[in-house]
């Protein structure tokens, strides 16, 4: 009697057990790790990025999540450096287990970070406009490289405002180097001159004799690479302050960090992948859905938010076609998937890297960004020759 | 030419007001109060609250002395006064000081940057050159600043008691000047006049919790290699500030910023006592 007692007790036990663990292992979250500037440079820009990653997985979640399972979001703060990458990845990997890592950062913390990730063998989807031609085979990147990005702006100064002498200005770092590096060979490739080429470090503040060197130099026009945020605003701040009229060319503001300079923004012309007046039903539904979620606290939309929506919804895609959430798998799928977004269908295919619509913008005196021309579809070059992608 | 004199006057200046309130408390309590540069920050989101409030810009320096001053004065009854015969614990204290007034500051307003409007915008026509109107705005403030304090102490009673506690304190005390209620009143007068500088550059730039520390390295550069003497500050922030620009403009912004950090070292090896009675 009382081991039949026992016996049965033991089965209900065990079969309970096994119940509870399969729930619980069937709803187990996929963990996205969002590592990103909350503090630093980019601290203007990051909270945009963050509320764009809640609103791509609560929309999924809503939907019955990714393979049944609900998409979980971790953020933490890289201090838009590498010392504080290194932190914040070793954290996402090593301790809270991420299964993805999506976010935009500084070059610095995306350099200093991709060892760690390629140790880690984690996924990454890197969201943010750079300077290019950084290749990991754990890496993926939906925004746009200087082949994409410069052309536009350099070809509207050299036609419309006929300029020829060109200064540029740059945050002393990969991007900020990367960027002008490229300028200037397209600028002298098409014909023109660069009169000055001057660089402040990363978390800098006084542009003044750097702005003195623009005035004695006297160029037709200026573009500008900054960090992105607070540089950005540093910098046109004391321009405007100085009385700097030029074309102005921005290389790395987008259109919240606009917003926040007020009217110093105004004539600033600039060439992204994503602006808020893109008019498809695609655009207009995301950005009714960003203003119904965060309401008050919403932060524009931008060209540095937006790619982490899409980049959410292409890790799901690629999970689905995997069939998993394994790495390698994932990885393979993330070249070929095409998802569609505010920006249109994007699909990373071309070595990592992904073909984008851009458009050529000047900001307005309340802040929004007039498309002066739209470019479909612009190939990204050759980014990494030895990836197989 | 001009540019580059404006230029150099104009960083002086800036130099000077920002430096000023360290050496206040370095020359009455010869401690240096590494809480400076949060003093500084505190000065710059009283700043920000100004604008927020929508009160007038002229306001802001006022609201950040007050804001510093109080504040500094209950650091100096509540924390530095326990250490006056330590001053080495006492500047660890006023360095962890900093440390909590970083961090209150984040849990208050964020760790992100942000920024207040200048009070004055736009270039103004000075001795030949578009400058900066607000730049140019912190020449005469750095003078009047440095007026005041060489009329506080020249002029007043508590001036008075102060040069003779800076020269020698127990021999003040021996003729029955409170020195304690003098290290109150300096310490105070410092982190106050730290705050004024605070809202004095945010408009040229932007302020976060941390805004203060770089500030706080340059200063104390300034202040060891002045000794105790305003005159001699003055002095110094015009000439190390003004090789900070020359070096900025023709060799490289990244090598200007070592500038100041180098030539005071250079020049404490030559003088270890700073410059003062030269």
């Amino acid at each position: 009697m009382t081991i039949t007692r026992s016996l049965s007790a033991g089965l209900l036990l065990a079969a309970s057990v096994t119940a509870i663990s399969a729930i619980a292992f069937a709803a187990e979250p996929i963990k996205i790790g969002v590592p990103v500037g909350l503090s630093g440079a980019n601290s203007v820009v990051a909270p945009s990025v963050v509320q764009s990653a809640q609103l791509a997985i609560e929309e999924i979640n809503a939907k019955g999540g990714v393979l049944g399972r609900p998409l979980a979001l971790e953020v933490a703060d890289d201090a838009s450096g590498a010392a504080g990458a290194q932190k914040a990845f070793d954290s996402l990997i090593s301790q809270k287990k991420v299964d993805v890592l999506i976010s935009m950062e500084t070059s610095a913390a995306r350099n200093a970070a991709l060892p760690i990730v390629a140790r880690g063998k984690t996924p990454y989807i890197y969201t943010s406009f750079y300077e290019g031609k950084s290749c990991s085979p754990f890496m993926y990147v939906n925004a746009w490289v200087p082949e994409q990005q410069v052309p536009p702006i350099v070809d509207y100064f050299a036609k419309d405002k006929a300029a020829k002498k060109y200064f540029l200005i740059g945050s002393d770092y990969a991007f900020g180097r990367g960027m002008l590096a490229f300028t200037k060979a397209y600028v002298e490739k098409t014909g023109g001159k660069v009169v000055g080429e001057e660089y402040l470090p990363m978390d800098g503040s006084d542009w003044t004799p750097i702005i003195s060197k623009l005035k004695s130099a006297a160029p037709d026009a200026l573009i500008t690479s900054t960090a992105g945020g607070a540089p950005n605003v540093t910098l046109t701040k004391q321009l405007r302050a100085a009385g700097v009229k030029l074309p102005y060319g921005n290389l790395a503001v987008d259109e919240g960090t606009a917003k926040s300079m007020g009217t110093d923004a105004e004539g600033i012309y600039l060439s992204a992948s994503y602006v808020t007046g893109i008019d498809t039903p695609a655009n207009k539904t995301f950005l009714a859905a960003m203003a119904k979620k965060f309401g008050a606290e919403l932060k524009t939309p931008n060209d540095l938010s937006v790619p982490e929506y899409e980049a959410v919804y292409a890790y799901k895609a690629a999970v689905e076609k995997a069939g998993s959430t394994e790495s390698a798998a994932v990885l393979k799928a993330l070249g070929d998937v095409s998802v569609p977004g505010p920006r249109g269908a994007i699909v990373m295919s071309k070595q990592h890297h992904a073909p984008l619509s851009m458009y050529l913008g000047q900001v307005q005196g309340d802040g929004s960004v007039k498309v002066i021309q739209s470019f479909p579809s612009v190939d990204p070059g050759e980014q990494c020759p030895n990836l197989k992608s | 030419m001009m540019m580059i004199i404006l230029d150099i006057t104009t960083t002086a200046a800036i130099l000077f007001i920002v430096a000023s309130g360290l050496l206040i408390v370095f020359g009455v309590m010869k401690i240096v109060n590494f809480a400076h540069g949060a003093f500084m920050t505190v000065g710059a989101y009283a700043a920000l609250i100004t604008s927020y409030l929508a009160l007038p810009a002229i306001a802001a320096p006022f609201v950040a002395f007050a804001v510093g001053g109080l504040l500094g004065a209950a650091a100096e009854l509540l924390i530095v006064r326990r250490l006056y015969n330590r001053p080495l614990d006492a500047i660890l204290a006023t360095w962890g000081l900093g440390i909590v007034i970083g961090q209150v500051l984040t849990l208050m307003f964020g760790r992100e940057v942000q920024f207040v409007p200048a009070p004055v915008t736009g270039t103004l026509a000075f001795l030949g050159n578009d400058y900066s109107g607000y730049r140019l705005l912190l020449l005469p403030a750095a003078v009047v600043i440095g007026a005041l304090f060489t009329a506080l102490l020249t002029g007043t009673r508590l001036g008075l008691a102060t040069r003779a506690v800076i020269m020698n304190e127990t021999l003040a005390q021996g003729l029955g000047i409170d020195s304690t209620r003098v290290r109150l009143l300096t310490f105070g007068i410092g982190s106050g006049l730290a705050a004024v500088a605070g809202a004095a550059v945010t408009p040229l730039a932007s302020v976060d919790p941390n805004m203060g520390l770089p500030w706080l390295i340059g200063a104390f550069m300034l202040v060891m290699v002045s000794g105790g003497s305003l005159p001699t500050l003055a002095l110094s922030c015009f000439v190390l500030g003004g090789l900070q620009v020359l070096v900025s403009t023709f060799v490289s912004p990244i090598l200007g910023g070592l500038t100041i950090a180098v030539l005071a070292a250079v020049a404490l090896r030559l003088r270890p006592e700073g410059f003062a009675r030269v």
